[in-house]
């Protein structure tokens, strides 16, 4: 069949599957995105001064500056990544006595790899795709191989020692050294291997297909979101989702997401000044970008009509729009040293959870709007099939 | 003239062929002379060259007429540039169908093209198309089909068989085909060709053959083995012998019973199909390719029996039933094959790099069969090499290599030592090391550690009976699907509507052929999910905001009566008007008055200002100077009057009215009055400044002239009072409030600063003149702009009945929160639902648009940038917008009810099962209510409009 060909082997199983016939999904179509006032300008043109956002930027500078990791760090983290990619490359090329697994490729991922690492987080991720099937005995085989390479190596070096420990993603390389650094070795499989895996046997469907959209997400973001402005974003928003509850359970592939969208996604398609998109996502955020119901960002990296923000559960995504509603109300009242953790709150109180008073002006936190009620609510929306991101931040 | 001759052969074979296949003489070399002759004269040098494949080519040739359609391809070949063969097929096909009626003249052309030709060829669809072309449709249907047939089966051996790399080059690039090829490119070229034509009589052969074992045992007869059909035995015998099982039936009437019979048939059915696409179930469908499936399976030729292996042979050979079919044999004189057993699995090594035709000559056919099925597995380790080797040494069982260690645990007693093995794939255990290594080789723990571990893993499968009838529906499947495929292909026919199918999901394509409905849905869900998807289905959303809007929207009698009482106090101002100008210009206009009298009688006359717009009091007698007037009182509502309302005083010489129109604003104009609304407002525009006197004057003569316009059965008291700190009067029935402010277009004149205050005293307050003129502006504003935007009139209504609600609203003033709505809709960029504009609403000001630092909302109907919203207080900013993104949040989490104040409303029967939309609850809900969700405004408007025409029909 000729036709054929382009109908298999899109997407993620689990995805499009289930004999859900095609037409039954029209909602993704009546989506909407959200009111984005960026997008809105000219229905709604300024009408008044513009305010004085100097400092609202140099306090997201200055942040930034501070969530930078430092020389050391990096140069510690690189050299380990770099060392490790030779073993991995080597077992690769020439898998010689070595028989647990066969390696199929190896590919940098994640925060290394997009160049927004934190500082205080010197963690790369690395994924090792198989050819065989990631039974955790592979992995453990693979991880005691790893670790006697690297030895190897790193006596050769006179340069410390590292130690492996394994766990349900694949295992994580750990040197000692002055500066400590970490790789996590994200194991997952061939694609065409994934509907084999069974979950006694192998590792976790759900991480292994993580892994391979962590690949897919770094090239994309290579492809997409190299301007630097975006990287900046990406930091500062990743540290204010750490630092409030209420984000927490925002993904990095999300947070990547948002932050290319408020940077370039704008009619001149020209990179947004850096208070001004740091506006923007929290806007977003409390405008419903992340609720069901709202088209939100699509992900580029999955099949069609996929939603990035669909992996959160619902009280997840109304808690975040929650936090990111009273963040936004308090950057809105000159609040945004506290927003961007410059500034302890309190002694360390979220404050987006606390009643603020700024100028006379009370600012109050909202409560949930979700309710888990005993008849499933009629959200339409619940897509448990939004896939985890794995990679660190 | 040679491609004359091309097409001749091809034609000449073709039918040749479809009599081969009938079941005709198969030795019918004359037929196909023809094409060998062609072929011959166009690339003799080649040929020349190339005489060690001379037998096995004319064989192939005599053969295969696809050879001959490869020669004919290729005619088309040179005339359309093998440019032309790049990639798209339908390119070629364009270029081959235009060239062809050109009766394709001869090109000679030294090298040969074949490898361009190819690519043509690497799908059935295209060949049958082809096929269909050339022969001029004077093919029967039957035969275009066992065509098609035969071709995916000799294709997919060319695929399998031909060493992997041969047809693969072509395959790969075929666009990098320059037609500046040398010499020995063209060789190659050759090579492939006849490798292909070598390759497919070697299926062709093993199709009819059937089998190695079926070849072999009918060499001593006529040499022709394609006799596939149960024939009756010859008449001189008596035995009744069954060719397909190789059985003897005691008489005639035990034969027909056997071949009616289940078993018979089956084994027939499989014979059949191994003939005719057996080949293209790849796995090996269920005819010899699929009995050689074992690797190292041993075959007793004469029963048709494969086993396992040698011991099982040996069993065989001593059985009963073989004994029986040897005595049968011998009894029918049929000859008997030697005793040794022909081994399947002995993969006999054809390399890829040099095409060996002699091996095909010499028919060692069921070799090449099971070559074939060999190469299709993919390339093993070290040890399956090695395991072939061994085999071609004689060895019977190939040594498997024991995998997965690592999953075996020992179990250790005390001592250390090991006292049982546990294998964790398989989930059993083992005392006995020795159990433990023959596990390891097992074809059980093979299997799981190809399930489990490495899924490339080769492991021999015993072709058990059920997977046997898969294999055999599959290639069921496929060859039913090439032929709807080919089918298909000769009602479409163009190939523009093929491209049309794929880029557009044209419709015209749709109801023509027996099409199978999947790919209808497959493809025109891919093609077109952007598209047009008619109306877009009601959510549990907008149900809920229609259903408040319906409450909350005015009943019919509290809209009648505030109709009528503004009616009348238009009339009644009208009215007055005449009165003031008649006062004013006693005799001079006598005349023009009853003109003016005769003019109100007229039916077409305007009678008051129910569509909206100005209501002039300016008869049409002083239409000169009334138009200037009218101009400026246009100005006025656009915000322009400074320079209009120049001109209108300048037409003022002519005798101006005091009063020279009325217009309805605010809710009454904008379409937005609620239930529960009593106040509506009037805009009386003045030719000068409105004085209190004039207020006074109209304060004083409104309630007799309300008397005169009133239904002679009418009984309603209309009460005026003055308001003179409003600048107003208001007409109250008792129950409905009609506020009339004056105003003049003259007050927003700032450069007469010094006139205005000559007569500061009894001019009105400038205040209240000028938010009059507004009301003016943002009616109109509303009119043009607003009413026009899909869901916008209704979310307007919607947020009205919000903000008189709740608190936190009440300080959005109805004009920003109109200028805010229509901002919201119309940045949408297309026509949203009710519940989907609610939810924009909720989602811009929760975004913080209404924030301090947020845009603003500029009213357009001042000259200046102006806040519409610009005086609210921080505190209220806030609360608004920490309101708003609560109900975004319940509106996301469906309680749109809670933000709408309201019970929610039933979900609809339908709405069962994870998906919202199904298309029945769709169509019931378009069927009962119509247009209601998106034309919402309009049905308002035009509502209104039905009243007021009923109104006016009872007077």
């Amino acid at each position: 069949m000729v036709r054929g060909a382009g109908r298999g082997g899109r997407g993620m199983p689990g995805r499009g599957g289930m004999g859900r016939p095609p037409f039954n999904r029209p909602r993704v179509l009546m989506l909407r995105p959200p009111f984005d006032l960026i997008l809105a300008e000219p229905a709604f043109p300024r009408c008044k001064p513009a305010p004085d956002d100097s400092a609202l930027t140099q306090a997201l500078l200055k942040r930034h500056a501070e969530l930078c990791p430092t020389p050391a760090e990096q140069s510690a983290v690189l050299s380990l990544v770099t060392k490790l990619q030779t073993v991995l490359d080597n077992l690769v090329v020439a898998p010689g006595d070595f028989a647990a697994c066969q390696l199929e490729e190896v590919r940098q991922v994640g925060s290394y790899k997009k160049g927004t690492m934190m500082a205080g987080k010197n963690v790369a991720d690395i994924v090792v795709i198989m050819k065989t099937l990631p039974t955790k005995e592979a992995v453990e085989g693979l991880s005691n191989k790893v670790n006697e390479e690297l030895n190897k190596l790193m006596r050769a070096e006179g340069a410390g020692s590292v130690s492996c420990g394994c766990h349900e993603r694949g295992f994580t390389v750990t040197s000692s050294g002055a500066a400590s650094a970490a790789v996590r070795v994200l194991v997952t499989t061939l694609h065409q291997n994934l509907r084999k895996l069974e979950p006694e046997v192998h590792l976790d469907y759900k991480v292994i297909s993580s892994h391979l959209a962590a690949i897919r997400h770094s090239r994309w973001f290579e492809e997409n979101a190299h301007h630097s402005s975006i990287k900046v974003l990406i930091r500062l928003l990743r540290d204010m989702c750490a630092r409030h509850s209420g984000l927490e359970p925002l993904t990095p592939w999300m947070i990547d997401l948002l932050a290319h969208h408020c940077i370039m996604n704008n009619p001149a398609r020209q990179a947004l000044p850096i208070n001004v998109a740091f506006r923007r996502a929290l806007s977003l955020v409390a405008g419903g970008l992340f609720l069901p119901g709202c088209a939100g960002l699509p992900d580029p990296c999955e099949a069609a009509h996929a939603r990035a923000h669909t992996a959160l559960d619902l009280a997840a995504q109304d808690a975040a729009a929650a936090t990111a509603q009273t963040l936004l109300r308090v950057v809105a009242r000159g609040g945004h040293r506290y927003v961007l953790g410059l500034q302890a709150f309190e002694g360390g109180k979220d404050i987006s959870t606390e009643i603020t008073v700024w100028d006379g002006v009370v600012v109050s936190p909202l409560a949930p709007a979700y309710q888990e009620t005993p008849e499933p609510m009629d959200t339409d929306d619940k897509d448990d099939e939004g896939v985890q991101d794995g990679v660190a931040a | 003239m040679m491609a004359a001759n091309n097409y001749f052969g091809f034609t000449h074979g073709g039918t040749q062929y479809g009599a081969a296949t009938a079941g005709a003489a198969y030795g019918g070399q004359t037929g196909y002379a023809v094409a060998p002759a062609a072929t011959a004269a166009t690339y003799g040098t080649q040929r020349a060259a190339a005489t060690g494949y001379d037998t096995a080519y004319q064989a192939a040739a005599a053969t295969q007429d696809v050879y001959a359609a490869a020669a004919h391809a290729h005619a088309h070949a040179a005339v359309a540039a093998a440019s032309a063969y790049d990639a798209s097929k339908s390119a070629y096909y364009q270029q081959a169908a235009a060239a062809y009626p050109a009766a394709a003249p001869p090109q000679p052309q030294p090298t040969y093209d074949a490898a361009a030709a190819k690519p043509a060829y690497s799908t059935p669809a295209t060949y049958t198309q082809n096929t269909i072309v050339v022969q001029g449709g004077a093919r029967a249907g039957g035969g275009a089909k066992a065509y098609g047939g035969v071709y995916t089966h000799t294709h997919s051996h060319t695929a399998t068989t031909a060493a992997a790399s041969y047809p693969a080059q072509p395959y790969t690039a075929p666009a990098a085909q320059p037609p500046k090829q040398s010499a020995n490119r063209g060789n190659t070229a050759y090579d492939t060709a006849l490798y292909n034509a070598a390759t497919m009589y070697v299926a062709q052969q093993n199709k009819t053959g059937g089998g190695g074992g079926w070849k072999n045992y009918n060499k001593g007869g006529v040499g022709a083995g394609q006799q596939r059909r149960p024939k009756p035995p010859p008449k001189a015998q008596q035995l009744h012998y069954c060719d397909v099982c190789r059985i003897s039936c005691a008489g005639p009437q035990t034969y027909k019973e056997h071949l009616e019979g289940q078993k018979h048939k089956k084994k027939e059915a499989a014979v059949k199909l191994a003939a005719a696409g057996g080949g293209a179930g790849g796995a090996g469908g269920g005819g010899g390719a699929g009995r050689a499936g074992g690797g190292a399976a041993l075959r007793c030729e004469l029963c048709d029996v494969t086993c396992t292996g040698a011991d099982a042979y040996a069993a065989h050979v001593r059985g009963i039933k073989h004994q029986k079919v040897v005595k049968l044999h011998t009894m029918l004189g049929k000859p008997i094959p030697s005793t040794e057993p022909t081994k399947l699995g002995g993969a006999k090594k054809t390399v890829a790099g040099t095409p060996k035709i002699a091996f095909v000559a010499s028919g060692g056919l069921s070799t090449v069969a099971s070559t074939s099925t060999k190469e299709q597995k993919p390339p093993q380790g070290d040890k399956d090499k090695e395991g072939d080797e061994k085999e071609d040494e004689g060895e019977t069982e190939p040594e498997v290599q024991p995998v997965g260690q690592d999953y075996i645990e020992e179990i250790r007693g005390d001592d250390g030592k090991a006292l049982s093995f546990n294998c964790k794939l398989c989930d059993c255990k083992f005392n006995d090391p020795n159990a433990k290594e023959m596990h390891m080789k097992g074809r059980r723990h093979r299997l799981q550690y190809k399930k489990k571990v490495q899924p490339d893993l080769e492991v021999k499968v015993k072709p058990s009976m059920h997977q046997r009838k898969l294999a055999e529906a599959k290639a069921q499947r496929l060859l039913v699907r090439d032929e709807i495929w080919a089918r298909r292909r000769m009602h479409e026919g163009m190939e523009e509507e093929e491209r049309g199918y794929w880029e557009g999901g044209m419709e015209p394509w749709w109801p023509r052929g027996p099409l199978p409905p999947h790919h209808h849905h497959h493809h025109h869900g891919m093609g077109v999910p952007y598209g047009p998807v008619g109306r877009r289905p009601e959510t549990s959303d907008d149900r809920h905001v229609v259903a408040k809007h319906a409450e909350i929207y005015p009943p019919e009698q509290q809209l009648q009566d505030i109709q009528r009482v503004v009616s009348h106090t238009e009339k009644a101002l009208k009215s007055l008007s005449d009165a003031l100008a008649d006062h004013a210009r006693p005799k001079a206009q006598a005349g023009n008055k009853a003109q003016n009298d005769k003019k109100d009688d007229k039916p077409e006359g305007k009678e008051d200002g129910r569509d909206n717009q100005l209501f002039s009091f300016v008869g049409e007698g002083e239409a000169a100077a009334g138009g200037a007037e009218g101009a400026a009182a246009a100005a006025a509502g656009a915000g322009t009057a400074g320079t209009a309302g120049t001109a209108g005083t300048a037409a003022a010489a002519g005798g101006p009215r005091a009063l020279k129109g009325v217009m309805r604003v605010g809710l009454l104009a904008k379409g937005l009055l609620l239930r529960g609304d009593r106040d509506v407002r009037l805009v009386v525009l003045c030719h000068d400044r409105p004085t209190v006197t004039l207020l006074k004057r109209v304060a004083t003569d409104l309630p007799a002239h309300l008397a005169k316009v009133k239904a002679p059965g009418d009984d309603t008291k209309y009460k005026v009072e003055l308001l003179p700190a409003e600048g107003a009067v208001q007409v109250s029935d008792g129950s409905i409030n009609v506020l009339v402010s004056l105003t003049s277009a003259v007050m927003r004149e700032p450069a007469e600063g010094g006139d205005i205050k000559r007569d500061d005293k009894d001019v009105l307050p400038r205040q209240k003149c000028l938010d009059a003129l507004a009301a003016l502006r943002h009616a109109k504003w509303f009119q043009a702009r607003a009413a026009s935007l899909q869901s916008c009139v209704i979310i307007i209504r919607i947020m009205r009945d919000l903000c008189r609600r709740i608190p936190n609203w009440t300080p959005l003033n109805p004009y920003a929160m109109e200028l805010l709505v229509s901002g919201v809709m119309q940045s949408a960029g297309a026509a949203l639902s009710p519940g989907e504009a609610l939810r924009r609403v909720m989602e811009a000001v929760g975004g913080g648009l209404l924030l301090d630092h947020g845009p603003g909302l500029r009213d357009p109907c001042e000259k200046e940038l102006v806040d519409a919203l610009g005086n609210l207080p921080p505190q209220k900013r806030e609360d608004l917008t920490a309101s708003a993104q609560q109900f975004l949040r319940q509106i996301a989490f469906r309680q749109i009810h809670k933000v709408l104040d309201m019970e929610p409303l039933p979900k609809l029967k339908h709405a069962t099962g994870g998906w919202k939309f199904p298309r029945k609850r769709r169509r019931s809900n378009t069927d009962t209510e119509g247009d209601q969700p998106n034309g919402e405004g309009k049905v308002v408007k035009t509502e209104e409009k039905m009243d007021a025409s009923e109104n006016s029909a009872k007077k």
